[in-house]
């Protein structure tokens, strides 16, 4: 098929598509992480205030254990299995601890990309609002000069999105972090 | 009397945690949620620690320490990072600005009291 003038119109509908299915996935995906972040605080307010009540029951529990050993009414078998269970819940207490600290990592991260989203839906919004500018009855050259500004625009816009991110979570677990004393 | 922290972070669940080892070690402490949150409460009242986080909407932890810094009140007072940044250009920024030392999440609680206690005593 022989093509005489540029197909701008089709060019146009493509680039408004590309936009708007564009744009509605990524607003079904902001909506999904901020229902996930929104689930997270939820389940780690829960989860730390069950936290705080075991340990504070657990510390009771352990304040009258201790009184009871002291008064050596426990046969010695028993007060030492006690105190083998005391330092099991210690350690048990500290992964507890440091496995809660995932909300932390987590969020930054779910905030770190819902600004992506955000970002790449005004991305979108530019090349619509661009490719609207295109006229068929404009020249070539007026036209290859829209096509230039619209990758330009894209090209700085992707690098100021990237640029205003905080920094990415780097952790892949939940391993502790390395502690310096300066 | 009981040492104070001040624990300036803008995640809830950290500041959670890091308040709920440092009281079992015997500490008091104040919690803020962003740097300028932490820069207030210190001039409120003098800390003996401040553990602060890196990235926080308003202020973050470096702008809070050279905040702390130029109040003379807090030109000793020891000041921990606690974030999950953990490069060295970072920790090089942190030292200049006047931290003490930088710890990179998620922290045990044990090492936690451990450094804590190296740094203030009990």
């Amino acid at each position: 098929m022989e093509v005489k003038s540029l197909p701008i119109e089709e060019l146009r509908k493509l680039l408004a598509a590309v936009s708007e299915h564009g744009k509605q996935h990524l607003v079904e995906v902001e909506a999904d992480l901020l229902q996930t972040t929104f689930l997270l605080n939820e389940a780690i307010e829960k989860l730390g205030a069950s936290f705080s009540a075991i340990h504070e029951a657990v510390a009771q529990q352990q304040h009258i254990i201790d009184q009871l050993a002291q008064s050596q009414t426990l046969p010695k078998a028993s007060a030492e299995k006690l105190d083998v269970l005391k330092h099991t819940i210690g350690d048990e207490v500290n992964a507890v601890v440091t496995s809660l600290q995932f909300q932390d990592l987590t969020s930054q991260l779910i905030s770190r990309t819902i600004n992506r989203v955000i970002g790449l839906k005004g991305l979108l919004h530019e090349l619509e609002t661009h490719s609207n500018a295109m006229d068929p009855s404009h020249e070539h050259a007026q036209i290859a000069q829209f096509l230039e500004m619209m990758s330009h625009n894209l090209h700085e816009g992707s690098h100021a999105l990237s640029g205003g991110l905080r920094r990415s979570v780097g952790q892949q677990d939940m391993a502790t972090g390395d502690i310096d004393l300066f | 009397m009981a040492k104070t922290i001040l624990a300036v972070d803008d995640s809830g669940s950290l500041r959670q945690m890091v308040a709920f080892s440092l009281k079992a070690a015997g500490y008091e402490v104040v919690q803020a949620v962003d740097g300028q949150d932490g820069l207030n409460k210190a001039k409120e009242k003098t800390v003996d620690l401040v553990l602060t986080d890196q990235n926080m909407p308003i202020m973050d932890g470096l702008t809070l320490i050279k905040n702390l810094r130029a109040l003379g009140s807090y030109q000793t007072v020891p000041i921990l990072m606690l974030t999950t940044e953990s490069s060295d250009e970072m920790k090089a920024k942190g030292k200049a600005a006047g931290a003490n030392g930088w710890l990179v999440k998620p922290f045990d609680p044990k090492r936690l009291i451990e450094v804590v206690q190296k740094v203030i005593g009990s």
